[in-house]
């Protein structure tokens, strides 16, 4: 009993800060937020009570629904794109000598450029008459390839979908790489001892061990993805005509530039249900190719 | 446990919201100074922000009891900065505004106060403003502030020794104008530099201007106020479609959309394009990065007229620019000092200065030709002979204004006018 | 015959995906050194001359030297506040069973889905109203705040893959929960937890928007708020822009080559462990 009231205590001692600390910043906004989303408001002077308008127009949008589709593509790159790619680099930089150990490091670095920094250096990258993919592009005799990456509405989405896998591979890396050296070596000899080698231990070895980080991963992608801004703001600003707006950028568009408060946190408030949405849909189908 | 959890949100809601002690109202301090706070978006290296700065400073130290709590505030930041703390309610004494809907804003919303006091008090400095200068701080009778700056958005520059090589006249019409954009083309030639990465580039430099030209500023006034006009007639449907002309002749580069305005502009001054419209900051931004040579071979002039348009030529979109506010809450001894320092950074000789940091003014002053650069004089001249057309997004609500920027950007990629037309005219129409 | 050649085609495979991966920030670097009509008419040259003009120049109308000094205060504090308060919270998580142990875990984890810039309007005026507006905490306190779940969630997964046994040794010698905590959770947590000090601390360091609404005073500016001072809507004067980033991005640099070497050890600890 006494040691059951000492646990008491300590849980109690421990979760209490870390609770209170992400309901008032994190959890409490939320709400506020969503009440908001009942008033047309302009930031400014009084709002009134709309009730459910501002909802309804959300859901009626056709640009929401589009950015949400925008959403998808860059969720979809990142899903398929950095998962993979890390779990490829993971896997051949399993040694600690200095070649890897360069890789893994430069690998990581677009980490440290801020975000805004890594827009504007893709701007350059994608721009039509200076930029490096054109140049390359005419000097290899595919003139006809060059584009306008960021303004052609056929191709911008996935365009600006690159810098964002570009700029968090590295942290997924650190994570496999991780979950790799974590495997039990006894695991592996005995795996070595069956013949077992190259493609066949990475399936049913390897990836396997690996399984629940993979599907951490993964998760940390939707999540990273459906909250991507910064890069998106700077490279484009939802533009050109709307064609790259995310959901993040729709959102602060209608508040700090169109002054609609009101409906900016409808916005927010459907981006967090779709998001919920989208994490439960991934956790269900992980758990079926699973079991 | 779901109700602990509530419990838990429930206590912190309220303690969230039980206002602590007044922590707002510190203007005035025990110690008989006067504390007042002033935010502004001059904070960068330019000459202009470098000067007004200088000019605060001075302020501060010809008067010993007043203390200035500046804050400058990068521009990319700034209209953010100021909408949050006036839903907070927390703006500061004194604090940079732009013409149009972002002040309406704040007059409905009773945060601010009137300064008419200080033009009685100096007639002279009110009668030098140019025409219509005081109008967009006019509410019912009362003036609430003085702009520091003219935003004069829609010169066409050009680039002189890429006319005279190719045998082509400066276009004073709109035929003239097509000709010359399909000449430069058949040379390789990118003939106007557009950089409409942020939307509203080609709103305020080009299309106001060309609408001008086609509707008169009456019938947009009255479409504004949506006065038996409406952005879908037929009259508003041909200026989007001139514009869309100038898209179709091939008047701008493949990425014209994804280009920001400084890079519009070191690409209009290397000589890869022809022309480009722009507003007056571009007189400033040239002047800094330019050498004489460059500026030199740059003219300036007004978008050729329409020769069938309702508008009337000789017209450059702008008018009125920024100037500061008084908070409504500013009172007493603050209020005073306020005054005085809004009346500093505004006055005859703070006019001259901003003058001649190469940034236009709505103010009849003198400026020596020695002190801003060739371009900049030859631009200042001008001004003075043309008509000023209203700027569209400082005029249209800004969800409208926001459909006007996007509208254009559709346009460019192969949009149908007619629906951009249709946008338009609802988000105005929401807001009356 | 086929492993050598397997090999070469790796090597130079992950050659060139590493000269992609660093190429950006050698052009931010060269870039920076560059006058705006040289970086404009060659993007991509080497700078014809090695000046510091530019620096120095943004390093004093930026004030640089301040914001530094702010940016270590805020950053370094909230990583430290975010490192501790993870790995507490992961190990009652992770170690204990209790009635609200899944709900607070699912409570935990709907933090990573909410869009920071979301909370932003109500966040002002709660902190206004009590009084955290202008100061370090206004950073520090939702930084942390908005970090803990990915800190939870990383630490979470790692010290449930630590096995028990550890700890019921330490148990039957009579050592406490805190004992525990201190001398055998956290030491062993050190990949976990340096994954999640690095990826906050660069968080911290770039972030943008709640610097630039919960802060007013000059004095308290972090680094991100004044990179965007050269920009004025009209123009940008991408020399200073250039230069204040590259000097706003080599704490981070040396941070991180710093801490590599932590990870990478820490690495082989855990796997010497399994």
């Amino acid at each position: 009993m006494q040691a059951n009231l000492k646990l008491k205590g300590l849980l109690v001692i421990t979760l209490l800060p870390a609770l209170l600390l992400y309901s008032f910043f994190v959890i409490i906004p939320i709400f506020w937020s969503s009440y908001y989303g009942f008033f047309e408001w302009s930031g400014l002077g009084e709002a009134t009570y709309i009730g459910f308008q501002n909802y309804m127009e959300v859901i009626q949008s056709s640009v929401f629904w589009r950015s949400f589709k925008n959403n998808m593509i860059i969720v979809a790159a990142s899903v398929f794109g950095q998962v993979p790619i890390a779990l490829a680099l993971a896997l051949m930089l399993r040694k600690r000598n200095w070649f890897q150990k360069v890789v893994r490091s430069a690998v990581f670095l677009p980490m440290v450029i801020s975000t805004v920094v890594v827009g504007l250096i893709w701007g350059y990258i994608y721009d039509p008459e200076l930029g490096v993919i054109n140049a390359v592009l005419r000097a290899v005799g595919l003139e006809s390839w060059t584009k306008s990456w960021l303004s052609d509405p056929s191709v911008n989405m996935y365009a600006v979908a690159v810098p964002i896998i570009w700029n968090y591979i590295g942290p997924y890396l650190i994570i496999f790489i991780a979950a790799i050296q974590n495997i039990p070596s006894e695991m592996e000899e005995a795996a070595m001892i069956d013949g077992a080698s190259g493609w066949k231990k990475l399936i049913y070895i390897i990836l396997p061990n690996m399984w629940t980080t993979i599907k951490v991963a993964v998760v940390l992608c939707i999540s990273g993805s459906l909250k991507a801004f910064d890069q998106v703001f700077v490279m484009t600003g939802g533009g050109p005509a709307e064609s790259t707006e995310i959901l993040a950028t729709y959102m602060y568009n209608n508040t700090f530039l169109v002054y609609r408060y009101g409906y900016g946190s409808a916005v927010s408030t459907m981006i967090i249900i779709l998001s919920l949405i989208l994490i439960g849909i991934s956790q269900l189908l992980m758990r079926r190719k699973n079991g | 446990m779901k109700k602990a959890l509530l419990g838990l949100v429930i206590v912190l809601m309220l303690t969230g919201c039980i206002p602590n002690a007044d922590s707002e109202t510190t203007n005035e301090e025990t110690s008989g100074k006067t504390t007042i706070s002033i935010w502004h978006n001059f904070a960068g290296d330019d000459l202009r922000a470098r000067k007004v700065r200088d000019m605060i400073a001075s302020f501060e130290e010809k008067n010993p009891n007043i203390e200035v709590d500046e804050q400058a505030i990068p521009v990319d930041g700034y209209r953010q900065r100021i909408s949050t703390v006036a839903a907070a309610d927390e703006l500061p004494d004194v604090f940079l505004t732009y013409a149009g809907s972002f002040t309406d804003e704040f007059y409905h919303g009773d945060l601010i106060q009137p300064i008419t006091p200080l033009f009685n008090e100096h007639s002279d400095w009110k009668n030098a403003f140019l025409d219509g200068a005081l109008e967009p701080y006019n509410y019912d009778g009362e003036l609430y502030s003085a702009p520091v700056a003219m935003s004069a958005t829609s010169f066409l520059y050009y680039n002189k020794d890429m006319f005279e090589e190719h045998h082509l006249s400066v276009p004073k019409t709109w035929n003239e104008w097509m000709e010359v954009i399909e000449a430069f083309n058949q040379q390789g030639i990118t003939p106007i530099a557009l950089g409409n990465k942020a939307p509203w580039v080609a709103q305020s430099t080009t299309f106001g201007a060309i609408a001008d030209r086609v509707t008169g500023t009456e019938w947009f006034l009255n479409a504004v106020e949506q006065d038996e006009a409406s952005f879908t007639d037929p009259i508003f449907l041909d200026a989007l479609n001139r514009f869309k002309q100038l898209v179709d002749k091939g008047a701008y580069a493949d990425g014209a959309n994804s280009m920001d305005n400084t890079q519009a502009e070191q690409y209009f001054a290397q000589g890869k394009a022809a022309m480009m419209i722009n507003g007056a900051w571009s007189l400033s931004s040239l002047g800094a990065s330019q050498s004489e040579e460059v500026l030199n071979n740059i003219g300036v002039t007004v978008v050729p007229t329409i020769e069938d348009g309702k508008g009337s030529g000789n017209t450059i979109t702008g008018g009125p620019g920024g100037g500061f506010l008084l908070s409504s809450k500013t009172e007493g001894k603050a209020k005073d000092a306020a005054l005085d320092l809004i009346y500093k950074l505004s006055n005859a000789e703070a006019q001259k200065q901003i003058a001649e940091s190469n940034s236009m003014v709505m103010y009849d002053v003198e400026i020596d030709k020695k002190n801003v650069n060739p371009l900049f004089y030859e631009a200042f001249n001008l001004i003075r002979e043309v008509e000023f057309a209203p700027v569209y997004d400082l005029y249209l609500t800004s969800e409208a204004g926001e459909a006007v920027n996007n509208g254009l950007q559709e346009i460019m990629l192969g949009g149908d006018p007619e629906k951009v037309a249709e946008t338009i005219q609802k988000a105005q129409a929401s807001n009356e | 015959m086929k492993k050598r050649w397997f090999h070469l085609i790796k090597v130079t495979f992950l050659s060139i995906f590493s000269l992609m991966m660093i190429y950006p920030l050698y052009w931010l670097i060269t870039s920076s050194f560059k006058s705006n009509e040289e970086f404009f008419a060659e993007p991509y040259a080497f700078p014809t001359s090695i000046s510091w003009g530019n620096f120095t120049r943004a390093w004093e109308v930026a004030d640089l030297g301040t914001a530094m000094i702010n940016s270590v205060i805020v950053t370094v504090s909230a990583t430290a506040l975010t490192v501790f308060l993870g790995a507490l919270t992961a190990y009652v998580l992770s170690r204990f069973t209790f009635r609200l142990k899944a709900f607070l875990m699912v409570f935990f984890l709907l933090g990573m889905l909410i869009p920071i810039h979301s909370t932003l309007v109500p966040l002002f005026t709660m902190m206004n109203q009590v009084g955290l507006l202008d100061t370090y905490w206004a950073l520090i306190l939702p930084y942390t705040a908005f970090e803990l779940p990915i800190a939870i969630f990383l630490t979470v997964a790692y010290m449930s893959s630590i096995p028990k046994d550890l700890e019921e040794a330490a148990v039957i010698d009579g050592t406490g929960y805190w004992g525990i905590f201190f001398r055998i959770m956290l030491p062993l947590s050190v990949p976990a937890l340096s994954t999640v000090a690095i990826l906050s601390f660069l968080r911290y360091w770039n972030e943008f928007v709640f610097a630039l609404v919960f802060i007013n005073d000059n004095s308290l500016k972090t680094l991100p708020l004044s990179l965007s001072i050269f920009s004025d809507g009209f123009s940008t004067d991408y020399a200073l822009t250039m230069a204040a980033m590259t000097i706003a991005v080599i704490p981070t640099i040396i941070m991180y080559l710093l801490f590599q070497e932590q990870i990478m050890k820490g690495m082989v600890a855990g796997s010497v462990k399994g």
